[in-house]
């Protein structure tokens, strides 16, 4: 008999709201967290504004480790982490650390690490970059700030596949979890806001200038954002045993890989990570009550994305809602799916979808039903959640509401 | 049921040769690939040293195309990819009829770029910045590009754990073979040798040579060590399910029976942590196996001079292996490729697998004088004749993570 | 100092030709980069960025989708040089 793996707990970083439900409140409410780029100068960019976090205080959440000394993206995954244990009401001391382990997903890791090493490099200062750099800058320190700050010794892991790591990390985990290996898994993802990545977003022409409208018929691009967002995940049988609330099953996933182009989307490769993951889950396509798109709001992304559905619903697609939170944080990187997956989980447990904000024109070529503007209560069995990633890595996740 | 995994090919780019085969031979003859730094200027640092790759020309593996579009860590992996993919007889035709995946384990993957472009911006201005660099300054670049290369459709992913990742990546890879989830996959890892990672290692005085004492070798166990040299390359196993590998006809070179994993929160402050934990990583792996402590025949490992790790590995097998940890055959080719990060723990699956086929365990280069109370008297600068069964390799992190795999032959 | 058309042209054409591995001299003036040179969409961005660069020029985001050919970049350059030296 399988393993059956579920959410239990849900923490989140964002810039609309830190800690679950102060930012489902936000969500559902449409608030936007998009606003004048704080943390670098942009007068020489042709865009200037992002979704970061405001006001975060990481040693609210950082008690063990140097807070002052690790990267803000570790900070973001410690806090998720601390909200979601405490989310799922689960005191660690009761379990076996060994047997507890951590999946990130990130796109950038630490790039106020590098950032730093470039500034000095370039004003002849090298020699003030110390040991720091090569201790907190890896990818691989946010897991293991995370089990470092709260002693895990299980499996540990940094995912970073881009866009879609959020997804990698989780499928991950319910693996691990499956295999028997451990007994609880915190999974998600985390990226900081970062100099480098907007430059290369700017630089491509897709970052738009004041909002980010997926699917709208004049969207002009995506949003660069910030956060983190982390699940408890656990076995069926151990969070029942503990009289854990229980979220959603994450019932299984898809992974695929385009093998077409660094940037660009195709949308086989989507549609081969949705089709693979309802096959795993034996669900049918008419069976997916919400699916959470990737929808960035860049005119490929989300005209490629609604091929890709169509192609996989067919007629189902159109009787099936689908929206993109990216309208409300930007795109938070390698905690995009992540999140995405905990609103995913938040839909079905509370019986409601969020909008696609900023939804003013439809687009012709994209005539989904994507939620427009206003979140809707609606019955979620199961959810789907999609993400695509800059290397052509896809992946789908399957949640599904548990029986009373 | 778990399906079983097999290796069925092989490529690696090192310091000692672009084939499992040279590295093997450089490896048992105790050749180091360690030399004067040529990429970038090491002046000023205090360490020169660097298992650099000779000369490396993407045409000579992938013939007349354009490179630019990837990176110097994409061509590697992706001239890698290639040799692993002929050494397997996964041909072209048989790719595009089937899914391939390709996990690849890496710790910076192209730092070096994402400085380049982060510097020429910083200098000219944000709009001067490289489009083509910047899609390479993802951590997954290397195994998308890869992919795009060699039409690798099947399950794509990067594994970042240190200088564990390469190790993680062919376990990652390993279990979804297992569980029915893919049925091919290129699995190892690949780090470049680059003066950003190379300044780091050495201003945190982990290079032998860098913190000022005597000895410009790396040279595991032995009481003069000081700490390690940074080396590079990529290194690729084909995984795939036994079934279907037999079904094709493939050539077996070994299975893949067992793995652990485990993290140390303290992350090497706490020595006895630290010991525990790698002790444990080697316990599950040989549970996983269903191998028993005394039916291992070597044990590859990951120590690479570093004066605490070292010790710390050598005493977690000691109380693994007991007694017996005097007696089993030991290597430690980190001795000789440097510490090749990302791509260390898929060398030294590389480096086994070519043992397991020659009947030859290499030396520990340099080796002379260990410890007081060193329990792995089987360390030797000489190599060794041996049948081997089944081995053990340890990846250890610099910072918590660690993992132990089991191979076994399939004679 | 003024560049002549030629001088332009050339300059052009090497950086495509390190961009693409395309032999300068296969390159016809009016041959289109997507349809004619096979060339994708990010090498053609990348083209055009090294070309501003190498320059010193600054295109408005809006022309640079009517950059087809290599006719069409050596006059854009020469518009955009003129407008520095002005």
């Amino acid at each position: 008999m399988q393993t059956r793996v579920v959410v239990s707990g849900i923490g989140t970083v964002t810039s609309i709201g830190t800690g679950c439900e102060p930012f489902w409140n936000n969500l559902l409410a449409g608030r936007c967290g998009i606003a004048p780029v704080g943390s670098f100068d942009t007068s020489s960019y042709s865009v200037h504004r992002g979704a970061e976090v405001k006001d975060f205080d990481g040693k609210a959440y950082v008690s063990k480790l140097d807070c002052d000394s690790i990267g803000r993206a570790s900070q973001f995954a410690i806090a998720a982490a601390r909200l979601a244990l405490a989310d799922a009401n689960l005191d660690l001391s009761m379990l076996d650390p060994e047997r507890v382990g951590v999946t990130i997903g990130t796109t950038s890791g630490e790039p106020q690490m590098i950032e730093r090493f470039d500034d000095a490099a370039e004003s002849g200062a090298l020699n003030t970059v110390g040991p720091e750099f090569m201790r907190f800058y890896p990818c691989h320190v946010i897991a293991a700030h995370v089990a470092s700050e709260l002693d895990l010794e299980g499996i540990n892991v940094t995912i970073p596949a881009a866009c879609a790591a959020g997804n990698y990390a989780i499928a991950h985990a319910f693996d691990v979890l499956r295999s028997g290996r451990s007994d609880l898994m915190l999974a998600g993802g985390s990226d900081s806001f970062s100099r480098i990545t907007y430059t290369g977003f700017a630089r491509l022409g897709a970052i738009a200038p004041e909002v980010c409208q997926p699917f709208d018929r004049n969207r002009k691009g995506m949003v660069p954002g910030e956060g983190a967002g982390i699940l408890v995940l656990e076995p069926l049988e151990r969070a029942i045993a503990r009289g854990a609330r229980i979220y959603a099953e994450v019932a299984g996933y898809g992974l695929s890989c385009d093998a077409h182009h660094m940037t660009a989307a195709h949308p086989l490769g989507p549609a081969r990570a949705m089709e693979k993951a309802l096959e795993e889950t034996c669900t049918k396509p008419e069976q997916i009550s919400y699916i959470s798109a990737h929808g960035t709001g860049t005119p490929t992304n989300d005209l490629i994305e609604t091929i890709a559905v169509k192609r996989v619903f067919k007629d189902a697609a159109y009787r099936t809602p689908i929206s993109s939170i990216k309208s409300m944080l930007g795109h938070t990187m390698g905690a995009a799916s992540a999140i995405e997956a905990a609103v995913c989980a938040l839909a079905i447990f509370h019986s409601r979808v969020p909008p696609t904000m900023n939804l003013q024109e439809p687009d012709p070529e994209c005539d989904l039903d994507y939620v427009p503007n206003r979140s809707r209560e609606h019955e979620v069995n199961i959810a789907m959640n999609n993400a695509y990633a800059f290397g052509g890595n896809n992946a789908s996740l399957i949640l599904r509401k548990i029986e009373a | 049921m778990a399906r079983r995994v097999f290796i069925t090919g092989a490529g690696v780019i090192s310091s000692l040769g672009d084939s499992p085969a040279k590295l093997h031979t450089a490896l048992c003859e105790g050749r180091a690939g360690l030399r004067q730094i040529e990429l970038f200027s090491t002046e000023g640092l205090g360490c020169h040293l660097g298992g650099e790759i000779a000369s490396f020309s993407p045409n000579n593996y992938l013939g007349e195309r354009n490179f630019r579009p990837l990176d110097r860590t994409s061509q590697l992996v992706a001239a890698t990819a290639q040799m692993a993919l002929d050494d397997s007889g996964w041909t072209v035709e048989m790719r595009s009829q089937n899914e391939v995946g390709l996990v690849l384990g890496t710790m910076f993957c192209s730092v070096h770029t994402i400085s380049q472009f982060d510097r020429r911006a910083l200098v000219a201005g944000p709009a001067y910045a490289s489009p083509m660099d910047f899609s390479n300054t993802v951590i997954n670049a290397a195994a998308g590009q890869t992919a795009i290369w060699h039409n690798l459709r099947g399950v794509n992913s990067t594994i970042a754990a240190g200088s564990v990742s390469g190790l993680q990546a062919i376990i990652y890879a390993t279990e979804l073979i297992r569980t029915g989830r893919a049925k091919a996959i290129l699995a190892g890892g690949a780090d470049e040798l680059c003066f950003e990672s190379f300044y780091g290692f050495n201003r945190a005085e982990l290079l032998c040579g860098s913190n000022h004492s005597p000895g410009d070798f790396p040279i595991p166990f032995d009481q003069k060590r000081n700490g390690f040299a940074l080396g590079e390359g990529a290194a690729l196993l084909m995984l795939e399910d036994a079934e279907s590998a037999a079904e094709r006809g493939a050539h077996v070179l070994a299975e893949i029976s067992g793995q652990g994993s485990g993290f140390d929160p303290s992350r090497g402050a706490d020595r006895r942590k630290s010991i525990a934990t790698i002790a444990r990583a080697i316990r599950l792996a040989l549970d996983d196996a269903h191998v028993k402590a005394d039916e291992v025949d070597c044990l590859s490992m990951s120590a690479n001079g570093s004066v605490q790790a070292d010790r710390n590995e050598a005493e977690a097998a000691a109380l693994v292996f007991g007694a017996r940890a005097g007696t089993i055959p030991v290597t430690a080719i980190k001795s000789m490729l440097g510490e090749t990060l990302g791509a260390s723990g898929a060398m030294q699956t590389i480096s086994l697998v070519e043992a397991v086929r020659d009947r030859t365990l290499p030396g520990i280069n340099r080796l002379d004088t260990v410890e007081e109370n060193f329990p792995l008297a089987k360390a030797s600068p000489e190599k060794q004749k041996l049948d081997l069964s089944n081995g053990l390799i340890n990846s250890i992190g610099f910072d918590g993570g660690c993992c132990s795999m089991v191979l076994t032959s399939c004679a | 100092m003024a560049m002549s058309a030629e001088e332009i042209r050339e300059k052009i054409k090497r950086s495509i030709a390190s961009i693409t591995y395309i032999d300068p001299a296969k390159i016809d003036d009016s041959a289109s980069y997507k349809d004619d040179l096979a060339i994708d969409s990010l090498s053609i961005l990348e083209i055009v960025v090294d070309v501003e660069y190498q320059f010193q020029i600054r295109v408005p985001e809006e022309e640079l989708s009517a950059i087809r050919t290599v006719s069409d970049t050596v006059n854009t350059v020469q518009k955009y040089l003129c407008a520095e030296v002005v």
